[in-house]
Protein backbone atom coordinates (compact mmCIF):
# COMPACT_ATOMS: atom_id res chain seq x y z
CA UNK A 1 0.00 0.00 0.00
CA UNK A 2 2.73 2.45 0.92
CA UNK A 3 6.17 2.88 -0.56
CA UNK A 4 9.35 2.61 1.52
CA UNK A 5 10.25 -0.19 3.93
CA UNK A 6 13.17 -2.55 3.57
CA UNK A 7 14.87 -2.63 0.24
CA UNK A 8 18.48 -2.52 -0.81
CA UNK A 9 19.86 0.83 -1.84
CA UNK A 10 23.12 1.40 -3.63
CA UNK A 11 25.46 2.92 -1.08
CA UNK A 12 26.74 5.87 -3.14
CA UNK A 13 24.19 7.70 -5.14
CA UNK A 14 25.52 11.03 -6.31
CA UNK A 15 22.40 13.11 -5.68
CA UNK A 16 21.65 11.64 -2.25
CA UNK A 17 22.12 13.76 0.84
CA UNK A 18 21.31 10.90 3.20
CA UNK A 19 21.25 7.15 2.61
CA UNK A 20 20.04 4.66 5.18
CA UNK A 21 20.48 1.02 4.35
CA UNK A 22 18.80 -1.55 6.63
CA UNK A 23 19.70 0.62 9.61
CA UNK A 24 19.16 -0.98 13.01
CA UNK A 25 19.74 0.35 16.48
CA UNK A 26 19.22 -1.38 19.80
CA UNK A 27 19.91 -0.20 23.33
CA UNK A 28 20.70 -2.22 26.46
CA UNK A 29 17.53 -2.86 28.46
CA UNK A 30 16.91 -0.41 31.31
CA UNK A 31 18.12 -1.74 34.67
CA UNK A 32 17.49 -0.74 38.24
CA UNK A 33 19.19 -1.48 41.58
CA UNK A 34 22.64 -3.03 41.52
CA UNK A 35 22.10 -4.24 37.95
CA UNK A 36 22.24 -0.61 36.80
CA UNK A 37 25.97 -0.76 37.56
CA UNK A 38 26.34 -3.44 34.87
CA UNK A 39 24.13 -1.69 32.32
CA UNK A 40 27.02 -0.03 30.44
CA UNK A 41 28.31 -3.53 29.66
CA UNK A 42 24.97 -5.11 28.77
CA UNK A 43 24.18 -6.27 25.27
CA UNK A 44 21.90 -3.97 23.29
CA UNK A 45 18.72 -6.01 23.02
CA UNK A 46 15.94 -3.37 23.05
CA UNK A 47 15.34 -2.37 19.44
CA UNK A 48 14.77 1.32 18.62
CA UNK A 49 15.23 1.14 14.83
CA UNK A 50 14.42 -2.02 12.88
CA UNK A 51 15.96 -2.04 9.42
CA UNK A 52 15.25 1.44 8.08
CA UNK A 53 16.14 2.02 4.43
CA UNK A 54 15.56 5.30 2.67
CA UNK A 55 17.24 7.88 0.53
CA UNK A 56 16.95 11.65 0.80
CA UNK A 57 17.89 13.73 -2.23
CA UNK A 58 20.00 16.88 -2.16
CA UNK A 59 17.85 19.91 -1.44
CA UNK A 60 14.94 17.77 -0.28
CA UNK A 61 13.05 18.33 2.98
CA UNK A 62 11.92 15.17 4.74
CA UNK A 63 9.85 14.99 7.90
CA UNK A 64 10.06 12.16 10.40
CA UNK A 65 6.59 11.54 11.74
CA UNK A 66 5.86 9.12 14.53
CA UNK A 67 4.64 8.78 18.08
CA UNK A 68 6.99 9.11 21.03
CA UNK A 69 9.44 6.20 20.98
CA UNK A 70 9.03 5.63 17.24
CA UNK A 71 12.78 6.14 16.69
CA UNK A 72 12.89 9.68 15.25
CA UNK A 73 15.46 11.10 17.67
CA UNK A 74 17.54 7.92 17.55
CA UNK A 75 17.72 8.20 13.77
CA UNK A 76 18.76 11.86 13.92
CA UNK A 77 21.38 11.15 16.57
CA UNK A 78 22.92 8.35 14.52
CA UNK A 79 23.22 10.73 11.57
CA UNK A 80 24.74 13.36 13.89
CA UNK A 81 27.39 10.76 14.93
CA UNK A 82 26.21 10.89 18.56
CA UNK A 83 25.13 7.24 18.45
CA UNK A 84 26.57 4.20 16.71
CA UNK A 85 24.23 2.01 14.69
CA UNK A 86 23.92 -1.63 15.72
CA UNK A 87 23.61 -2.93 12.14
CA UNK A 88 23.17 -1.54 8.67
CA UNK A 89 24.66 1.61 7.18
CA UNK A 90 24.01 5.31 7.22
CA UNK A 91 25.75 7.96 5.20
CA UNK A 92 25.41 11.71 5.00
CA UNK A 93 26.74 13.83 2.12
CA UNK A 94 28.46 10.69 0.82
CA UNK A 95 30.30 9.93 4.07
CA UNK A 96 29.68 6.92 6.27
CA UNK A 97 28.71 7.86 9.84
CA UNK A 98 30.68 4.96 11.27
CA UNK A 99 33.95 5.24 9.37
CA UNK A 100 34.07 8.97 8.51
CA UNK A 101 32.41 10.76 11.42
CA UNK A 102 34.53 13.94 11.13
CA UNK A 103 33.62 14.32 7.44
CA UNK A 104 29.96 13.75 8.29
CA UNK A 105 30.09 16.46 10.97
CA UNK A 106 31.66 18.89 8.50
CA UNK A 107 28.53 18.66 6.35
CA UNK A 108 25.79 18.56 8.94
CA UNK A 109 24.05 21.14 11.05
CA UNK A 110 22.29 19.73 14.10
CA UNK A 111 19.72 21.37 16.31
CA UNK A 112 18.20 19.18 18.99
CA UNK A 113 15.32 21.52 19.76
CA UNK A 114 16.60 22.17 23.27
CA UNK A 115 16.79 25.64 24.77
CA UNK A 116 20.09 24.67 26.48
CA UNK A 117 23.47 24.30 24.87
CA UNK A 118 25.06 27.74 25.23
CA UNK A 119 27.47 29.18 27.78
CA UNK A 120 25.14 31.28 29.89
CA UNK A 121 27.74 33.92 30.86
CA UNK A 122 28.88 34.52 27.28
CA UNK A 123 27.02 36.64 24.77
CA UNK A 124 25.27 35.16 21.78
CA UNK A 125 28.05 36.40 19.50
CA UNK A 126 30.82 34.99 21.75
CA UNK A 127 29.05 31.63 21.86
CA UNK A 128 28.57 31.52 18.10
CA UNK A 129 32.17 32.58 17.41
CA UNK A 130 33.43 29.85 19.73
CA UNK A 131 31.41 27.13 18.02
CA UNK A 132 32.29 28.53 14.58
CA UNK A 133 35.98 28.26 15.40
CA UNK A 134 35.46 24.67 16.55
CA UNK A 135 34.32 24.07 12.96
CA UNK A 136 37.69 25.55 11.93
CA UNK A 137 36.10 28.49 10.16
CA UNK A 138 38.03 31.74 9.63
CA UNK A 139 37.16 34.65 11.93
CA UNK A 140 36.08 36.93 9.05
CA UNK A 141 33.81 34.24 7.66
CA UNK A 142 32.26 33.61 11.08
CA UNK A 143 31.61 37.32 11.63
CA UNK A 144 29.99 37.68 8.19
CA UNK A 145 27.81 34.58 8.66
CA UNK A 146 26.67 35.71 12.10
CA UNK A 147 25.74 39.13 10.72
CA UNK A 148 23.84 37.66 7.78
CA UNK A 149 21.98 34.93 9.64
CA UNK A 150 21.19 37.12 12.65
CA UNK A 151 19.54 39.61 10.33
CA UNK A 152 17.45 36.91 8.66
CA UNK A 153 16.48 35.31 11.96
CA UNK A 154 15.82 38.65 13.68
CA UNK A 155 18.55 38.09 16.24
CA UNK A 156 20.55 41.32 15.94
CA UNK A 157 19.52 42.54 19.38
CA UNK A 158 20.31 39.22 21.05
CA UNK A 159 23.87 38.88 19.81
CA UNK A 160 25.56 41.04 22.40
CA UNK A 161 23.55 39.93 25.41
CA UNK A 162 24.57 37.10 27.72
CA UNK A 163 22.57 34.06 26.67
CA UNK A 164 21.27 33.60 30.24
CA UNK A 165 19.16 36.72 29.67
CA UNK A 166 17.53 35.43 26.47
CA UNK A 167 14.12 33.77 26.15
CA UNK A 168 13.70 30.11 25.16
CA UNK A 169 12.51 31.13 21.72
CA UNK A 170 15.52 33.34 21.12
CA UNK A 171 17.86 30.58 22.28
CA UNK A 172 16.16 28.23 19.82
CA UNK A 173 16.77 30.64 16.96
CA UNK A 174 20.34 31.15 18.13
CA UNK A 175 20.74 27.40 18.11
CA UNK A 176 19.48 27.24 14.52
CA UNK A 177 21.93 30.01 13.60
CA UNK A 178 24.73 27.91 15.13
CA UNK A 179 23.63 24.87 13.13
CA UNK A 180 23.77 26.92 9.91
CA UNK A 181 27.00 28.79 10.65
CA UNK A 182 29.29 26.50 8.64
CA UNK A 183 26.89 26.26 5.66
CA UNK A 184 26.07 22.58 6.13
CA UNK A 185 24.78 20.52 3.23
CA UNK A 186 22.33 18.72 5.50
CA UNK A 187 20.35 20.12 8.38
CA UNK A 188 19.04 17.79 11.08
CA UNK A 189 16.37 19.27 13.34
CA UNK A 190 14.63 17.55 16.24
CA UNK A 191 11.31 19.24 16.95
CA UNK A 192 12.73 22.64 16.06
CA UNK A 193 9.71 24.74 17.04
CA UNK A 194 9.00 22.99 20.33
CA UNK A 195 9.70 26.06 22.50
CA UNK A 196 8.45 28.73 20.11
CA UNK A 197 5.18 30.63 20.27
CA UNK A 198 2.87 30.41 17.26
CA UNK A 199 4.17 33.53 15.51
CA UNK A 200 7.83 32.76 16.14
CA UNK A 201 7.25 29.19 14.93
CA UNK A 202 5.64 30.45 11.71
CA UNK A 203 8.55 32.85 11.08
CA UNK A 204 11.01 30.08 11.81
CA UNK A 205 9.33 27.81 9.23
CA UNK A 206 9.23 30.58 6.64
CA UNK A 207 12.95 31.19 7.15
CA UNK A 208 13.68 27.49 6.71
CA UNK A 209 11.57 27.25 3.57
CA UNK A 210 12.55 30.45 1.81
CA UNK A 211 16.15 30.75 2.88
CA UNK A 212 17.66 27.46 3.92
CA UNK A 213 15.78 25.18 1.53
CA UNK A 214 15.00 27.37 -1.47
CA UNK A 215 17.96 29.74 -1.55
CA UNK A 216 20.79 27.57 -0.24
CA UNK A 217 19.58 24.15 -1.39
CA UNK A 218 20.28 22.60 1.99
CA UNK A 219 18.74 19.18 2.60
CA UNK A 220 16.55 18.98 5.66
CA UNK A 221 15.59 16.04 7.83
CA UNK A 222 13.43 17.02 10.75
CA UNK A 223 11.31 15.34 13.39
CA UNK A 224 8.05 16.97 14.25
CA UNK A 225 4.67 16.34 15.84
CA UNK A 226 3.15 19.43 14.21
CA UNK A 227 1.22 18.46 11.09
CA UNK A 228 1.02 22.07 9.93
CA UNK A 229 4.82 22.28 10.04
CA UNK A 230 5.20 19.02 8.15
CA UNK A 231 2.70 20.07 5.48
CA UNK A 232 4.47 23.41 5.06
CA UNK A 233 8.07 22.19 4.96
CA UNK A 234 8.25 18.57 3.91
CA UNK A 235 8.60 17.31 0.35
CA UNK A 236 8.24 13.80 1.70
CA UNK A 237 7.24 12.27 5.02
CA UNK A 238 8.74 9.17 6.65
CA UNK A 239 6.20 7.57 8.97
CA UNK A 240 7.89 5.61 11.76
CA UNK A 241 6.25 3.26 14.20
CA UNK A 242 8.22 1.36 16.85
CA UNK A 243 11.40 1.64 14.85
CA UNK A 244 9.90 0.56 11.54
CA UNK A 245 9.45 2.68 8.43
CA UNK A 246 5.79 2.23 7.54
CA UNK A 247 5.55 4.76 4.73
CA UNK A 248 7.74 7.21 2.87
CA UNK A 249 6.08 9.51 0.35
CA UNK A 250 4.82 13.02 -0.32
CA UNK A 251 2.09 14.31 2.01
CA UNK A 252 -0.32 14.33 -0.92
CA UNK A 253 0.49 10.74 -1.86
CA UNK A 254 0.17 9.60 1.76
CA UNK A 255 -3.25 11.23 2.06
CA UNK A 256 -4.36 9.74 -1.24
CA UNK A 257 -3.12 6.26 -0.43
CA UNK A 258 -4.81 6.33 2.95
CA UNK A 259 -7.93 7.96 1.43
CA UNK A 260 -7.77 10.57 4.15
CA UNK A 261 -8.51 14.28 3.93
CA UNK A 262 -5.75 15.21 6.36
CA UNK A 263 -2.25 14.08 7.15
CA UNK A 264 -3.30 13.40 10.74
CA UNK A 265 -5.89 10.92 9.61
CA UNK A 266 -3.51 9.36 7.13
CA UNK A 267 -0.98 8.95 9.97
CA UNK A 268 -3.67 7.36 12.09
CA UNK A 269 -4.59 4.87 9.35
CA UNK A 270 -0.97 4.03 8.52
CA UNK A 271 0.04 3.41 12.11
CA UNK A 272 -3.28 2.05 13.35
CA UNK A 273 -3.33 4.63 16.14
CA UNK A 274 -6.66 6.17 17.05
CA UNK A 275 -7.03 9.95 17.13
CA UNK A 276 -9.20 12.13 19.31
CA UNK A 277 -11.86 14.01 17.39
CA UNK A 278 -9.76 17.19 17.72
CA UNK A 279 -6.92 15.43 15.97
CA UNK A 280 -4.87 14.69 19.09
CA UNK A 281 -3.49 11.22 19.38
CA UNK A 282 -5.33 9.01 21.86
CA UNK A 283 -3.48 8.33 25.11
CA UNK B 1 49.55 19.85 15.46
CA UNK B 2 49.03 23.61 15.02
CA UNK B 3 45.29 23.04 14.68
CA UNK B 4 45.33 20.98 17.87
CA UNK B 5 47.08 23.80 19.75
CA UNK B 6 44.67 26.36 18.30
CA UNK B 7 41.76 24.23 19.49
CA UNK B 8 43.25 24.03 22.99
CA UNK B 9 43.70 27.81 23.04
CA UNK B 10 40.06 28.30 22.04
CA UNK B 11 38.90 26.50 25.17
CA UNK B 12 41.31 28.49 27.32
CA UNK B 13 39.95 31.76 25.91
CA UNK B 14 36.38 30.57 26.42
CA UNK B 15 37.04 29.78 30.09
CA UNK B 16 38.94 33.01 30.63
CA UNK B 17 36.01 34.97 29.18
CA UNK B 18 33.53 33.14 31.39
CA UNK B 19 35.74 33.65 34.47
CA UNK B 20 36.11 37.35 33.72
CA UNK B 21 32.33 37.78 34.04
CA UNK B 22 32.70 36.82 37.70
CA UNK B 23 35.05 39.50 39.01
CA UNK B 24 34.80 39.13 42.78
CA UNK B 25 36.10 35.53 43.07
CA UNK B 26 39.60 36.70 42.03
CA UNK B 27 39.70 39.12 44.96
CA UNK B 28 38.06 36.67 47.36
CA UNK B 29 40.52 33.92 46.47
CA UNK B 30 43.46 36.24 47.08
CA UNK B 31 42.05 37.09 50.52
CA UNK B 32 41.31 33.43 51.18
CA UNK B 33 44.92 32.57 50.34
CA UNK B 34 46.05 35.14 52.92
CA UNK B 35 43.87 33.50 55.58
CA UNK B 36 45.15 30.06 54.55
CA UNK B 37 48.82 31.07 54.69
CA UNK B 38 48.29 32.79 58.05
CA UNK B 39 46.59 29.71 59.50
CA UNK B 40 49.41 27.48 58.29
CA UNK B 41 52.00 29.79 59.80
CA UNK B 42 50.44 29.83 63.26
CA UNK B 43 49.65 26.11 63.31
CA UNK B 44 53.27 25.46 62.31
CA UNK B 45 54.53 27.73 65.12
CA UNK B 46 52.23 26.01 67.58
CA UNK B 47 53.41 22.50 66.77
CA UNK B 48 57.06 23.43 66.21
CA UNK B 49 59.42 21.57 68.57
CA UNK B 50 62.99 20.23 68.53
CA UNK B 51 61.72 16.69 67.88
CA UNK B 52 59.59 17.84 64.94
CA UNK B 53 62.55 19.72 63.45
CA UNK B 54 64.67 16.61 63.86
CA UNK B 55 62.14 14.62 61.82
CA UNK B 56 62.15 17.14 58.97
CA UNK B 57 64.83 17.34 56.28
CA UNK B 58 67.84 19.42 57.33
CA UNK B 59 67.22 23.14 57.80
CA UNK B 60 63.49 23.18 57.01
CA UNK B 61 60.74 24.72 59.13
CA UNK B 62 57.45 22.92 59.49
CA UNK B 63 55.69 25.95 57.99
CA UNK B 64 57.68 25.73 54.73
CA UNK B 65 57.44 21.95 54.67
CA UNK B 66 53.67 21.75 55.14
CA UNK B 67 52.88 24.70 52.87
CA UNK B 68 54.68 23.05 49.97
CA UNK B 69 52.73 19.85 50.68
CA UNK B 70 49.47 21.75 50.74
CA UNK B 71 49.97 23.73 47.51
CA UNK B 72 51.26 20.64 45.75
CA UNK B 73 48.07 18.79 46.66
CA UNK B 74 46.09 21.68 45.23
CA UNK B 75 47.86 21.05 41.93
CA UNK B 76 47.36 17.33 42.14
CA UNK B 77 43.69 17.90 42.82
CA UNK B 78 43.46 20.01 39.64
CA UNK B 79 45.10 17.27 37.57
CA UNK B 80 42.71 14.64 38.93
CA UNK B 81 39.57 16.71 38.91
CA UNK B 82 39.61 18.93 35.87
CA UNK B 83 38.73 16.45 33.08
CA UNK B 84 35.97 15.04 35.18
CA UNK B 85 34.54 18.44 36.06
CA UNK B 86 34.68 19.85 32.54
CA UNK B 87 32.79 16.82 31.25
CA UNK B 88 30.16 17.15 33.94
CA UNK B 89 29.75 20.89 33.34
CA UNK B 90 29.35 20.37 29.59
CA UNK B 91 26.73 17.69 30.21
CA UNK B 92 24.81 19.77 32.75
CA UNK B 93 24.85 22.94 30.65
CA UNK B 94 23.74 21.06 27.53
CA UNK B 95 26.84 22.16 25.60
CA UNK B 96 28.27 18.66 25.28
CA UNK B 97 26.06 17.71 22.34
CA UNK B 98 26.76 20.89 20.32
CA UNK B 99 30.48 20.42 21.03
CA UNK B 100 30.38 16.84 19.79
CA UNK B 101 28.96 17.77 16.39
CA UNK B 102 31.83 20.17 15.65
CA UNK B 103 35.18 19.24 14.14
CA UNK B 104 36.88 18.66 17.52
CA UNK B 105 36.83 15.31 19.26
CA UNK B 106 35.85 14.75 22.88
CA UNK B 107 39.47 14.17 24.03
CA UNK B 108 40.38 17.59 22.57
CA UNK B 109 37.37 19.14 24.32
CA UNK B 110 38.53 17.69 27.63
CA UNK B 111 42.20 18.58 27.12
CA UNK B 112 41.23 22.12 26.12
CA UNK B 113 38.92 22.48 29.09
CA UNK B 114 41.78 21.51 31.41
CA UNK B 115 43.97 24.46 30.39
CA UNK B 116 42.23 27.18 32.33
CA UNK B 117 41.82 25.24 35.61
CA UNK B 118 45.56 24.46 35.57
CA UNK B 119 46.39 28.11 34.93
CA UNK B 120 43.96 29.25 37.65
CA UNK B 121 45.46 26.75 40.12
CA UNK B 122 48.96 27.98 39.29
CA UNK B 123 47.86 31.55 39.92
CA UNK B 124 46.19 30.60 43.19
CA UNK B 125 49.33 28.79 44.35
CA UNK B 126 51.47 31.77 43.35
CA UNK B 127 49.28 34.05 45.47
CA UNK B 128 49.44 31.61 48.40
CA UNK B 129 53.21 31.33 48.26
CA UNK B 130 53.48 35.08 47.64
CA UNK B 131 51.62 35.86 50.88
CA UNK B 132 53.74 33.29 52.74
CA UNK B 133 56.96 34.83 51.42
CA UNK B 134 55.90 38.43 52.01
CA UNK B 135 54.56 38.01 55.53
CA UNK B 136 56.03 34.84 57.04
CA UNK B 137 59.55 34.43 55.62
CA UNK B 138 58.73 31.52 53.37
CA UNK B 139 62.19 30.89 51.83
CA UNK B 140 61.60 31.68 48.17
CA UNK B 141 65.06 33.08 47.52
CA UNK B 142 66.58 29.60 47.39
CA UNK B 143 64.11 28.22 44.81
CA UNK B 144 65.27 26.84 41.47
CA UNK B 145 62.33 27.90 39.30
CA UNK B 146 63.32 25.86 36.29
CA UNK B 147 63.34 22.72 38.42
CA UNK B 148 60.02 23.75 40.02
CA UNK B 149 58.46 24.10 36.55
CA UNK B 150 59.90 20.71 35.54
CA UNK B 151 58.38 19.03 38.61
CA UNK B 152 54.97 20.63 37.96
CA UNK B 153 55.03 19.58 34.29
CA UNK B 154 56.06 16.02 35.18
CA UNK B 155 53.36 15.89 37.87
CA UNK B 156 50.68 17.04 35.45
CA UNK B 157 51.81 14.49 32.90
CA UNK B 158 51.96 11.71 35.47
CA UNK B 159 48.57 12.35 37.03
CA UNK B 160 46.56 13.55 34.04
CA UNK B 161 46.27 9.89 33.07
CA UNK B 162 44.43 9.30 36.35
CA UNK B 163 42.22 12.30 35.55
CA UNK B 164 41.37 10.87 32.15
CA UNK B 165 40.54 7.50 33.72
CA UNK B 166 38.28 9.36 36.09
CA UNK B 167 36.50 11.09 33.19
CA UNK B 168 36.06 7.67 31.56
CA UNK B 169 34.51 6.39 34.78
CA UNK B 170 32.16 9.39 34.83
CA UNK B 171 31.10 8.78 31.22
CA UNK B 172 30.30 5.19 32.04
CA UNK B 173 28.76 5.43 35.50
CA UNK B 174 27.64 9.11 35.54
CA UNK B 175 28.79 9.91 39.08
CA UNK B 176 31.95 9.64 41.17
CA UNK B 177 35.66 10.24 40.85
CA UNK B 178 37.46 7.15 42.17
CA UNK B 179 40.91 8.22 40.94
CA UNK B 180 40.72 11.43 42.94
CA UNK B 181 39.42 9.61 45.98
CA UNK B 182 42.15 6.98 45.80
CA UNK B 183 45.14 9.15 44.94
CA UNK B 184 44.32 12.07 47.24
CA UNK B 185 43.06 9.84 50.04
CA UNK B 186 46.02 7.47 50.04
CA UNK B 187 48.56 10.17 49.33
CA UNK B 188 47.43 12.40 52.16
CA UNK B 189 48.69 9.62 54.45
CA UNK B 190 51.50 8.00 52.50
CA UNK B 191 52.55 10.84 50.19
CA UNK B 192 54.39 13.12 52.60
CA UNK B 193 51.90 15.96 52.42
CA UNK B 194 52.02 17.18 56.03
CA UNK B 195 54.60 14.86 57.59
CA UNK B 196 57.67 12.95 56.34
CA UNK B 197 56.99 9.36 55.30
CA UNK B 198 59.96 8.30 57.48
CA UNK B 199 57.78 8.59 60.61
CA UNK B 200 55.30 6.01 59.24
CA UNK B 201 55.40 2.29 60.21
CA UNK B 202 57.68 0.28 57.88
CA UNK B 203 54.82 -1.35 55.93
CA UNK B 204 53.28 2.06 55.19
CA UNK B 205 56.69 3.33 54.14
CA UNK B 206 56.78 0.55 51.53
CA UNK B 207 53.46 1.82 50.12
CA UNK B 208 54.77 5.40 50.26
CA UNK B 209 57.77 4.44 48.15
CA UNK B 210 55.47 2.86 45.55
CA UNK B 211 53.43 6.04 45.41
CA UNK B 212 54.55 8.54 42.72
CA UNK B 213 53.17 11.41 44.81
CA UNK B 214 55.98 10.82 47.35
CA UNK B 215 58.60 11.34 44.64
CA UNK B 216 56.83 14.36 43.22
CA UNK B 217 56.69 16.02 46.62
CA UNK B 218 60.32 15.21 47.40
CA UNK B 219 61.35 16.76 44.11
CA UNK B 220 59.12 19.81 44.65
CA UNK B 221 60.51 20.47 48.14
CA UNK B 222 64.04 19.99 46.86
CA UNK B 223 63.53 22.46 44.00
CA UNK B 224 61.52 25.03 45.95
CA UNK B 225 63.15 24.99 49.38
CA UNK B 226 66.71 23.78 48.68
CA UNK B 227 67.23 25.18 45.18
CA UNK B 228 67.96 21.68 43.84
CA UNK B 229 68.65 21.61 40.10
CA UNK B 230 67.10 19.28 37.55
CA UNK B 231 70.08 16.90 37.72
CA UNK B 232 69.70 16.58 41.52
CA UNK B 233 66.01 15.65 41.28
CA UNK B 234 66.34 13.68 38.03
CA UNK B 235 65.57 10.37 39.76
CA UNK B 236 62.16 11.62 40.91
CA UNK B 237 61.49 13.31 37.56
CA UNK B 238 62.27 10.12 35.64
CA UNK B 239 59.99 8.09 37.88
CA UNK B 240 57.17 10.56 37.31
CA UNK B 241 57.75 10.56 33.55
CA UNK B 242 57.82 6.76 33.49
CA UNK B 243 54.55 6.66 35.43
CA UNK B 244 52.99 9.18 33.02
CA UNK B 245 54.27 7.50 29.87
CA UNK B 246 52.64 4.27 30.99
CA UNK B 247 49.41 5.70 32.34
CA UNK B 248 48.62 8.32 29.67
CA UNK B 249 48.38 5.92 26.69
CA UNK B 250 46.53 3.37 28.82
CA UNK B 251 44.04 6.02 29.98
CA UNK B 252 43.53 7.26 26.40
CA UNK B 253 42.79 3.70 25.26
CA UNK B 254 40.33 3.17 28.10
CA UNK B 255 38.68 6.52 27.37
CA UNK B 256 38.31 5.68 23.66
CA UNK B 257 36.70 2.36 24.51
CA UNK B 258 34.31 4.00 26.98
CA UNK B 259 33.40 6.74 24.49
CA UNK B 260 32.53 4.13 21.88
CA UNK B 261 30.60 2.15 24.45
CA UNK B 262 28.47 5.16 25.44
CA UNK B 263 27.68 5.77 21.78
CA UNK B 264 26.45 2.19 21.63
CA UNK B 265 24.40 2.37 24.82
CA UNK B 266 23.12 5.87 24.04
CA UNK B 267 24.30 7.31 27.34
CA UNK B 268 27.00 9.67 26.08
CA UNK B 269 25.17 12.84 27.02
CA UNK B 270 23.17 11.44 29.94
CA UNK B 271 23.72 12.81 33.45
Amino acid sequence: MFSGGRHAINSRVSDSAIILDSLEKSFPPASTGWRAFLQPFSNPTSPALRGISLQIRQGEAVALLGANGAGKTTLLRILATLLLPTRGRASLAGHDVLTEPAAVRRHLGYHAGSDLGFYARLSGRQNLSFFGRLHHLADDFIAARIRLLAERLGLQNALDRQTRTLSSGTIQRLSLLRALLHQPKVLLLDEPTRSLDAIAAAEFRRFLKSDVLARQGTSLLFASHTMQEIEFLADRVAVLEEGRLLAFDTPTALRAAAQSPSLEEAFSKITGRRLHPAGEEAP
Amino acid sequence: MMQFLRDLLLFFRRDLRIASTYRSPFILEAVEALFGATTFYYVARFVDSPSLRAALPQGKTYFAYSLVGFVFFDYLNAALDTFDRSLQEARDSGTLEPLLVTQVSLPVVLAGSAFYPFAATTLRIAVYVGWAAALFDFPLNAANWLAVAAVLAATLLAFSGMGILSAAYLLLFKRGNPAKWFILGVSSIVGGMLFPVEILPPWLQVIAHLNPVTYALEAMRGALLDGAGISTISHSLLLLLAFGSFLLPVSMLVFSWVLRRTKITGTLTHS
